[in-house]
């Protein structure tokens, strides 16, 4: 169990994290910069000692206020990763991963052969940061950092300023490396795909707090509230108002939800993924869809791989106050087949389990 | 063609104009100024017999000024390292003082610093009854010289490994604790190497400023060959009896320094990485 209690405030930031996550596994800590990630990587690994809490490691107390127990960073077995400036530049790669290492000459050497085996690097050894690839540097802070055999290994957005081929590479080759070693790695990242696709669990912090953590699809399907929805990307979320345990009320419509546990009257939010909203194809089996309303398509943008759309419902609106009602995105291919740029006029369908509710 | 030279075409070549050539015959005025004495020297002392660059008295001086060139230099790394680190590293109060007075003798008068030495060190001076206790006395002796050169030298060696250790980032020394390795085996395994070709730098310059000190000198320790007659001060008295000497060991004196100067340039880097 890694056991994460940190207290610590500065004049304009207070950093109030708790966390109990499993070792062993991937735990990514996602936020926006500014959330606190860095203060939580340097607390962990000693350079920042908070106000109060604990941090411990199975048994292995690495800070604790109460106790007066502060390890220095030599002591904690912490291994990192950074993004930036991750190997000693007048070193060679070999020597940057046996730069912690123990023991005989002999024995340092066929353990940074492993290494840099290990992280496929085998013909690299000899060369200097600055004669190779940002993603074999990457690899090589990875090797150093795991030649210590670390018992919590602290990834602080490693990948972030490599290109995007390289970056999806050695997210492959992380997880497989996890997988095998069964490392605990404590990965840091803005970036929500990357936490999706790396975490076994994943922490949402905020203004120096977890607002939620749990396994990513959950946090995907069920945000804890309006803020968590934000951030992980959720681009409708409406103010509503429950009308009975099956029915909502969202500006003028009353719309049919899944069984809810809000109280008649309670207002609440209904979140609802802009991907996940349906277009009724009009020549498509005549079929009763739920939750339809008809509109018109305002206007769009791309990011080449998706199309993002405005949509305007005709007569109750979702959103009287606003332009727009909903957001609804689509990959390009669809939106194609569909011929959306011709056709703006649209009935669209709103399944009760998009509909995800979270008090205010 | 490079691609790095598609990337940054050279400029185009200045085409001719009333104000770049004035620009140029004032360019040229200062690198004459600076050229002709030295000149000069060199043309005075070409012609010069082996016996005015071998004469025992500028042997003596050349000996004297390398060997308290280099103890002075020496002592400068010595307590100018941790100074310059302090500097570049840590926040005290008063650090902004020391800072100030760390650079004073780069712009003092070295007269000012032969009397302030004096004062300090001198048989009626502040610390003079203290050291004549012990049997020791300064003023007029070759420790005297070091001394003195020390004071004059030493800001520019502080100077020079406090930019060369503030350019050396903290998270590279973080990592190397945080791979287990202590806090002084991290100042000898990551931050004195790459903060080196500033050190180095430094402890060039230091070296060549002691080399050429010479009012500091001629007031603490006086000027007696072979004790406490450096070259500077040998070329002073030189002027008088004998001129020879004196420009044998002023050319000797320009060489090096330009060598040194044009070895700094090389030494020091354009980023601080190494490799």
């Amino acid at each position: 169990m890694l056991s994460l209690y940190i207290r610590k405030t500065f004049d304009a930031f207070a950093l109030d994290l708790h966390l109990d996550a499993s070792t062993e596994k991937i735990i990514v800590l996602f936020g926006a910069s500014g959330a606190g990630k860095s203060l939580t990587l340097a607390a962990i690994a000693g350079f920042l000692a908070p106000d109060a809490g604990r941090i411990a490691l199975d048994e292995r107390v690495l800070f604790d206020a109460e106790r007066g127990i502060n390890l220095i960073p030599q002591a904690r077995r912490i291994g990192m990763v950074r993004q930036d400036l991750a190997l000693f530049p007048h070193l060679s790669a070999a020597d940057n991963i046996a730069y912690g290492l123990r023991g005989t000459r002999a024995a340092k050497e066929k353990r940074v052969r492993e290494l840099l085996a290990l992280v496929h690097l085998e013909n690299f050894g000899a060369r200097k940061p600055s004669e190779l690839s940002g993603g074999q540097q990457q690899r090589v802070a990875l090797a150093r950092a795991l030649a210590i055999e670390p018992s919590l290994l602290l990834l602080d957005e490693p990948f972030s300023a490599l290109d995007l081929a390289t970056r999806i590479e050695l997210r492959r080759e992380l997880k497989e490396l996890q997988q095998r070693l069964k490392t605990s790695m404590f990965f840091v990242t803005h970036d929500l795909g990357e936490a999706a696709l790396l975490a076994d669990e994943m922490a949402v912090l905020d203004s120096g707090r977890v607002l939620q953590f749990d396994t990513p699809n959950e946090i995907l399907r069920a945000p804890l509230n309006s803020r968590v929805a934000q951030i992980v990307g959720v681009k409708n979320i409406l103010p509503a108002t429950i009308v009975n345990a099956n029915c909502v009320r969202i500006g003028e419509r009353e719309l049919d939800i899944a069984a809810t546990n809000f109280g008649r009257g309670a207002e609440v939010f209904a979140c609802i993924r802009a991907e996940r909203v349906l277009l009724v194809r009009r020549e498509g089996p005549a079929r009763v869809h739920p939750n339809t309303l008809e509109g018109t398509l305002l206007d769009e943008e791309s990011d080449g791989n998706d199309v993002m759309l405005k949509f305007r419902a005709d007569g109750a609106r979702l959103k009287p106050e606003a332009d727009f009602d909903l957001q609804i995105d689509m990959p390009v291919y669809v939106y194609e087949r569909l011929h959306l740029a011709r056709e703006r006029r649209w009935t669209i369908s709103l399944k009760p389990n998009v509909l995800h509710l979270v008090p205010e | 063609m490079s691609v790095h030279e598609l990337a940054f075409p050279r400029p185009v070549k200045a085409r001719f104009s009333v104000g770049r050539l004035i620009f140029l015959v004032l360019a040229s005025l200062l690198v004459l100024f600076l050229s002709l004495p030295l000149v000069a020297l060199v043309v005075r002392a070409l012609p010069l017999g082996l016996d005015a660059w071998l004469a025992p008295a500028t042997l003596d001086a050349l000996q004297l000024s390398l060997i308290t060139a280099s103890l002075a230099t020496l002592i400068a790394f010595g307590v100018g390292t941790p100074v310059a680190f302090l500097l570049a590293r840590e926040n005290f109060r008063g650090k902004k003082i020391v800072d100030t007075l760390i650079d004073l003798p780069m712009v003092l008068p070295p007269a000012v610093a032969g009397l302030a030495l004096l004062m300090a060190f001198g048989r009626r001076g502040l610390l003079g009854a203290t050291l004549s206790f012990f049997g020791i006395e300064l003023p007029f002796t070759t420790a005297a010289v070091i001394l003195a050169e020390t004071f004059v030298a030493a800001p520019f060696y502080v100077r020079s490994a406090k930019a060369g250790f503030g350019a050396v980032d903290r998270k590279l020394e973080q990592m190397s604790e945080l791979l287990g390795v202590s806090s002084f085996r991290t100042f000898l395994r990551v931050t004195l190497p790459l903060a080196a070709p500033l050190l180095f730098g430094g402890l060039l310059m230091t070296w060549a400023r002691a080399l050429g000190e010479f009012g500091a000198t001629i007031m603490f320790a006086g000027n007696f060959p072979g004790r406490t007659q450096t070259m500077p001060l040998a070329i002073y008295s030189g002027l008088e009896t004998n001129l020879d000497s004196a420009l044998a060991l002023a050319v000797f004196l320009v060489i090096v320094s330009f060598g040194i100067l044009f070895a700094v340039r090389a030494v020091s880097p354009k980023g601080i990485t190494l490799g």
